[in-house]
């Protein structure tokens, strides 16, 4: 397919998106219909894309120079734009419903479409400076999203959300002038593109401070430790909001970047067994515990989740920090069923908030009488993000195990092992959930959940869609994986 | 043959589900559903093991490239899944009566044979991701059995059951995928995979590595230190449930550490490492402790459950010395205990179902009232105690033997002390009971009613005792077939 | 001899003596006749910059064709002319934006003196950027003085009358270090024109004599220099001057005025004395320390600051930190880093101080900072305005701020020591500046309750009801967007201009 498809890709919803105020629909039905046209066509370029993948380059525009934004489509970013191509419609499906209960609905669909067309940027840039580009990008137009109740807390929520991205993206901006000078070119480079002959010996030290303060720069839309206080408050989103932006699209744009730098940019040749990859291997192990453990105190629904959003893209940052090909086969995997299950995780939790309006872990005593259909998915999203084998939770887990297990470094050792233990932690706070909804004991009064009742089919549509992947994937992984070994071959 | 093993699995698991989601079916109706799947797939179990010769295995699918889901029905697996069959269709039958004054039959009995169906798995799984799966699943599905009566306590003690169930499953795990890189493969194979080019500089971790496994998995079989769920959660189950509990569902901790330890690890590796040392010394304490505590424990079924904890750490110093009696008597214990405490827990059962009494001092005159129960009672609690020609003097007898001829230094003379010791106090938790029950002494003002249970509950019960009659009286071949399986996997 | 070279003396001509005409005009007449003014000067400094694109090198041109030196000069190269060109823009945008505030702020019978003052700035900062003579120089800078001295105090209150008195003293202070300067260079070269002078001071500096009174006579052209453009120990002057004064004022003040400045110790650097001269002296490492406290300290009081006028005033003093820093990166790539910021600061400086009056505007004229509540949906140009200032502020790419970081940051990387200090300053810079400017972002985002909004008479303005304020603000953030997108064009110029220079 020719290249300038990605251009379509990008643009459409962005332009599309930023139209919708303008444009006056009859009813909300004829909203509804434009708004998932608009994302289907998209996806579909997308999917088209992913499948017939433009060999050249498509530049934008150029800064100066041989700065330019420009795209080109890599298997790296096939998978990150085939997981954002797959859910958006999904999403916005489910966001239909949802936000017949928020206001200003159009606003919201303005930057939920734009968002698709940025997130699709990060994934076809050519080069580090387009990344960084629609990086920021990003953060503008997801801000207005956490903004949107506009109650005080949704406004604080975002203050801190855009300080952090933005401090990150300072330091990932360092990284990225480094490359700019030092690489042989800006582009992204399957093993990187650091010029050893540019560089010289005694400065391999700056090399490393370099990386890890673009690594932490980056890695703080994944909300990496000590950088994640950030998410569990932007969950005063809209659900559509906190499950597809802060579940998947956003914080793996972050993981994504971090893959990127690491092994296309950087260079694991340069990086491998210093003290900067235990550095940032370290934090990675840290927020994997430190996550789940503020996940188990949480009693807030959507906060727990996204806590356990934490942890869980320290899995996908411990992936990459292991800076071999297998590791970036478990954080790719992991990115991809991470993105299912949380997803479904966070569109039960919706579908709990806007059919019951309870948010508290404590209130969902007998829930799963009245809502069977929500809280089954629920149970699947969680015992696969437990990592139960048959699920793909189990998959991903596996493949990261592999690669620690292989790294022969006591540290990655350390972070398997705190694998283990942010997998019990995390059958601790889902499972107290599953067994209160279903089990809530024999003195339980059920009329104290009159009117509860499982959503309409929009809602339910995503949810089961979800339900099957996780279970395909979990049985059936190796298309997926074949894929990624195909990509982190490239790598030699 | 391997479309019936798939169907012995597929079918008790399948019913189970169905039962679970069909919400429109009558309690008799529900319980005729059960019996009959009960009855068919314990056949088929039966069938699978144990007719047809050669090897029998499945690989239903790869989950991963090198990892398939895969089945095969060897030695270990046969013994295994028979005890769970007898002892299954033993509670289950018991249930059906039983279950009347718990209620919600329906769920109950879905997750019943939901379990059963994962355990035959567990039993004929071929390779240890398999083993894994229905590891995990087993401990998920057995949960619904804990909090069955859903009483505050109970939901508690089975979220506890849970976590620590959990634990040691991702310990498992953990080990897992080290061996995954240091084995050939994950499939058992009788003496262990282990790559010795491979492991050549990383003893070290290895060894750590299966500690950590045999912790992990110690959890399910209640070994210390992770012990402490075990008498929290059988007790608060209904009385049937905690026999399954109690008598299979810790047991598939010990098979998950035989197959560790004989067909992925292999006994040469660790014999004579710190690990042998320190499992043996964690395998004694835990024996002694068991004991002790259930010693001082004053509830019924607590008593039982502490005892658990004491009779599979029996088990794992047979496994644990490393030698072919050690094995052989390790085995047998495994069979032996899974019908004994299966047995005292089914007279808990009646007990409570018949009087609702709970607590040991309750018991007093007893025998007057249901005397058949009492002397079931009486009978097995001899086989735990090991007193010929009951069955547990068999296994303890093996046990001794494979301490006193493997070469473990200390453990050679300490083993057997202790576990006569712990015999003793085993004694002097069961038989007061008995007596206490048939002599209640002058003062006791129980009334000489019949209270004896209804042919239903009963006949498990005399089942189970008869088999340890009739296993300690005729050991021949049981012990042979033990002693081959621990031949072949030295 | 082309007539297109003798544009830029007329344009100072031009302005200079507009400044009698706008006090005998009257009011209205005044006001258009200064914005044809500027207008007339823009578009002659555009004609010079294509003519000098054109021939592709500098001119010189002799007043009355008396040579040096006795005569005096004017050299026009790229970068004069650009300068010129843009600076007339900047002003005439900021004019255009100011006028309603003016108009309702200053008594009407100081409103020609404001011409008068505005007409006196553009011929002085004109004749900065053109003079080839220091001494003329020198002079000029003493006009720019006292002209933004009345910029400042023609609205007349005490706060004003304050913050211009201690503008007048800190300036003077630093004309007087910079007259300093420039007495020892005469005294050690004995010359005037800038050329002659470098002549001199390369002769000096082979021979090795004279170390001293030339290092010192750089530091005081340095440091004079950089008081009058506020850099970081000595801007206490700035806040109070640029937060109190009129919007026109604070616009043209701190997106000109300093910047005047800066580009005479630019040529002062290239011309007078020579980089490769100025490199080797330690001066730059000092300006370089400062930069970057100031680049830190500056926005560190902006986030203190409640008040949104002085906020963005506390906001310069960290962008003079950023062009101080670049100069002291002590390479061409960093100066061109410089320049280029200059240009992108002054653009968005301007725009952010013009949509600000519009916000307060809204806001029952309070500048606190929690008044502002909502203003964003009060007077939506203005709202966005100050967003798209705000994110060229914060260096968001598309915006012109952005290719500054881009140029200091590479520019950086190329330095040995200098390198990790500079990126990671940019970086904590980046943070702090989004702390502060986002937080105004999202304050008038955040809708007010309707009872406050009536009780606190808040007024809502539409685009249309201020025509000229809402093209000069469109203007600004169409220039910021273009100075970020097609920014090649301008770095190549900057880089043109320095080559002529040398």
């Amino acid at each position: 397919m020719s290249a300038g498809f990605m251009v379509v890709a990008i643009l459409l919803p962005i332009l599309a998106g930023a139209v919708i105020p303008l444009i006056s629909f009859k009813n909300r039905v004829w909203m509804e219909v434009y708004i998932e046209t608009v994302v289907l066509i998209t996806s579909v370029v997308v999917w088209c894309l992913i499948l017939n993948r433009p060999q050249e380059a498509f530049v934008l525009f150029r800064f100066t120079g041989n700065i330019s934004v420009s795209f080109q489509l890599d298997g790296l970013g096939s998978v990150f734009a085939g997981i954002v191509a797959t859910l958006w419609p999904l999403a916005t499906l489910y966001s239909f419903e949802y936000m017949k209960h928020e206001r200003h609905e159009r606003y919201f669909f303005l930057f939920y479409v734009v968002t698709y067309g940025v997130t699709l940027g990060i994934a076809f840039a050519e080069d580090i400076l387009s990344l960084y580009f629609f990086y920021e990008m990003l953060t503008m137009v997801t801000v207005p999203l956490v903004m949107h109740t506009l109650t005080r807390e949704a406004i604080l929520a975002s203050r801190t959300y855009l300080y952090y991205s933005i401090g990150g993206a300072a330091f990932a901006f360092i990284g990225m002038i480094f490359i700019l000078s030092y690489g042989s070119t800006g582009d992204f480079v399957p093993g990187g593109v650091l010029d050893a002959a540019r560089l010289g010996t005694e400065r391999t030290n700056l090399l490393l401070v370099i990386y890890v303060l673009c690594f932490c720069g980056f890695s703080v839309k994944a909300a990496m430790f000590p950088f994640s206080a950030w998410l569990p408050k932007a969950g005063v989103a809209p659900t559509p909001v906190t499950a597809l932006l802060h579940a998947v699209a956003v914080v793996k744009a972050g993981a994504f970047a971090t893959m990127r730098i690491t092994y296309y940019s950087f260079g694991t040749e340069f990086l491998k067994g210093t003290w900067a990859q235990n550095a940032v291997m370290l934090l990675t192990i840290i927020t994997i515990i430190y996550g789940c453990s503020r996940a188990l105190k949480e009693t807030h629904l959507k906060r727990r989740f996204a806590w356990s959003t934490v942890s869980n893209l320290s899995y996908i940052l411990f992936g990459v920090t292991m800076m071999s090909p297998l590791g970036l086969i478990g954080a790719l995997a992991h990115m991809i069923f991470h993105a299912v299950m949380k997803i479904c995780t966070f569109f039960c939790a919706g579908a709990i908030i806007y059919r019951s309006g309870r948010e508290y872990v404590h209130q969902m005593d007998g829930m799963g009488r009245k809502m069977p259909r929500v809280f089954t998915a629920f149970t699947v999203s969680a015992l696969a993000l437990m990592g139960v084998p048959g699920l793909c939770g189990f998959v991903s887990k596996w493949n990261l195990a592999k690669a620690a297990v292989n790294s022969q470094n006591g540290l990655a050792y350390a972070g398997l092992a705190a694998l283990m233990i942010s997998a019990l932690l995390t059958a601790i706070y889902m499972l107290t959930i599953v067994v209160r909804a279903f089990f809530p004991g024999r003195e339980f009064d059920y009329g104290t959940l009159e009117g509860i009742s499982d959503p309409n089919w929009q809602m339910l549509l995503p949810l089961a869609l979800f339900v099957i992947a996780i279970v395909l994937f979990g049985l059936h992984p190796e298309p997926v994986l074949q894929v990624l070994r195909a990509i982190a071959a490239e790598l030699h | 043959m391997s479309g019936l093993m798939i169907l012995s699995i597929l079918l008790p698991a399948a019913a189970g589900i169905f039962l679970l989601l069909s919400l429109v079916f009558h309690r008799q109706q529900s319980q005729a559903f059960a019996g009959a799947v009960l009855a068919v797939s314990a056949v088929l179990v039966l069938a699978t093991a144990w007719l047809g010769g050669g090897e029998k295995s499945v690989t239903l699918f790869y989950l991963m490239e090198d990892i398939p889901i895969y089945f095969r029905v060897d030695e270990v697996g046969k013994l295994f899944a028979t005890i769970v069959t007898v002892v299954w269709v033993a509670a289950g039958f018991y249930s059906f009566l039983y279950m009347k004054h718990e209620g919600m039959e329906q769920r109950y009995f879905g997750f019943y044979l939901l379990v059963y169906g994962i355990l035959i798995a567990l039993d004929f799984s071929g390779n240890m991701v398999t083993l894994y799966l229905f590891y995990e699943l087993m401990t998920l599905c057995t949960v619904p059995l804990v909090l069955h009566n859903g009483s505050r306590e109970a939901i508690m003690a089975a979220l506890k059951y849970l976590f620590y169930s959990m634990c040691g499953a991702y310990m498992g795990l953990f080990g897992i995928f080290f061996l995954y890189r240091y084995c050939d493969t994950l499939t058992f194979a009788a003496g262990g995979t282990l790559n010795p080019e491979l492991v050549n500089g990383n003893q070290g971790l290895v060894l750590a590595v299966v500690f950590v496994m045999l912790l992990g998995f110690g959890v399910k079989a209640g070994m210390l230190p992770f012990h402490a769920w075990l008498p929290t959660a059988h007790p608060v189950a209904p009385s049937p449930a905690s026999a399954v509990l109690s008598g299979i569902i810790v047991k598939g901790g010990v098979l998950a550490l035989i197959r560790t330890v004989y067909y992925l690890v292999g006994p040469d590796f660790l014999r004579g490492t710190w690990v042998q040392t320190a499992w043996m010394t964690i395998a004694l304490m835990t024996v002694f402790l068991g004991s002790l505590l259930a010693y001082k424990e004053p509830v019924f079924k607590k008593r039982l459950a502490y005892s658990t904890v004491s009779q599979i750490s029996y088990i794992l110093f047979g496994l644990a010395v490393m030698s072919p009696e050690g094995v052989t008597g390790a085995l047998l214990h495994t069979v032996f205990h899974a019908f004994i405490k299966s047995a005292l827990f089914l007279t808990a059962g009646v007990f409570l179902f018949q009087c609702g009494k709970t607590r040991v001092e309750e018991l007093k005159g007893i025998g007057k009232q249901m005397p058949v129960t009492l002397w079931c009672y009486t009978i097995v609690s001899l086989g735990l105690i090991g007193i010929p020609p009951f069955s547990g003097f068999i296994s303890k007898w093996h046990l001794a033997q494979g301490a006193l001829e493997a070469n473990v230094g200390v453990f050679r003379w300490l083993g057997p002390a202790v576990l006569l010791i712990s015999a003793l106090l085993t004694a002097g938790y069961l038989l007061p009971v008995t007596m206490k029950g048939f002599l209640p002494g002058k003062d006791s003002t129980a009334a000489a009613e019949k209270l004896e249970p209804s042919r239903m509950m009963l006949i498990p019960l005399i089942i189970l005792a008869a088999l340890t009659v009739l296993l300690g009286l005729f050991p021949g071949p049981l012990v042979t077939y033990a002693g081959k399986i621990a031949a072949s996997i030295m | 001899m082309e007539f297109v070279r003798n544009f830029p003396f007329i344009s100072i001509i031009l302005s200079l003596f507009s400044g009698p005409l706008s006090s005998i005009l009257d009011r209205k007449k005044a006001k258009w006749w200064n914005m044809i003014v500027i207008g007339l000067i823009g578009a002659m400094s555009l004609a010079v910059l294509m003519y000098v694109l054109g021939t592709g090198e500098a001119y010189v041109y002799t007043m009355g064709h008396f040579t040096a030196p006795w005569g005096n000069e004017i050299r026009v190269g790229v970068l004069e002319a650009f300068m010129a060109f843009f600076f007339c823009v900047v002003m005439f945008l900021c004019m255009l934006g100011g006028i309603r505030e003016r108009e309702a702020e200053i008594e009407e019978s100081k409103q020609n003196l404001y011409y008068v003052m505005i007409n006196l700035l553009l011929s002085s900062l004109i004749a900065l950027i053109y003079t080839n003579d220091l001494f003329t120089a020198y002079v000029f800078v003493e006009i720019n003085t006292i002209s933004a001295c009345g910029l400042i105090m023609i609205k007349q209150n005490g706060r004003t009358i304050v913050a211009a008195t201690r503008y007048m003293i800190m300036s003077l202070l630093g004309s007087g270090m910079l007259l300093l300067g420039i007495c020892f260079l005469y005294g050690i070269t004995g010359q005037l024109l800038m050329s002659n002078i470098q002549e001199q001071v390369h002769r000096i500096a082979s021979e090795g004599s004279y170390h001293i009174p030339l290092l010192v006579s750089m530091g005081l052209m340095s440091i004079g220099l950089a008081i009058k453009s506020a850099l970081y120990p000595f801007h206490g002057w700035l806040p109070d001057a640029y937060g109190y004064s009129t919007v026109s004022s604070a616009a043209i003040l701190s997106s000109l005025v300093s910047k005047g400045y800066i580009f005479l110790l630019v040529k002062i650097f290239y011309r007078v004395i020579g980089f490769d001269i100025v490199m080797d002296s330690k001066v730059i490492n000092v300006l370089f320390v400062f930069g970057i406290a100031g680049m830190i300290m500056g926005s560190i009081d902006a986030i203190r600051e409640n008040n949104i006028r002085r906020m963005i005033a506390f906001s310069s003093i960290a962008q003079i930190g950023y062009i101080y820093m670049g100069f002291g990166l002590g390479t061409t790539e960093g100066v061109v880093a410089s320049i280029y910021h200059i240009v992108s600061h002054a653009a968005t400086k301007s725009l952010l101080f013009v949509s600000a009056a519009g916000i307060t505007d809204v806001s029952g004229d309070s500048t606190d900072f929690f008044d502002l509540t909502g203003a964003g949906y009060r007077n939506k140009l203005a709202g966005v305005a100050f967003t798209a200032g705000s994110l060229s502020m914060i260096g968001f790419p598309i915006f012109s701020g952005f290719i500054s970081k881009l140029l200091f940051a590479q520019a950086a990387v190329g330095h040995t020591f200098k390198m990790l200090p500079t990126l990671i300053a940019l970086a904590i810079s980046t943070i702090l500046n989004t702390i502060y400017f986002m937080k105004t972002v999202i304050r008038i985002y955040t809708p007010m309750r309707k009872s406050r909004d009536r009780e606190k008479k808040n007024t809502v303005v539409r685009m249309t009801d201020q025509p000229l304020k809402s093209a000069a603000l469109i203007c600004f953030i169409l220039m910021n967007v273009i100075l970020g997108l097609r920014s090649e064009t301008i770095v190549l110029m900057i880089q043109n201009g320095l080559k002529m220079f040398g």
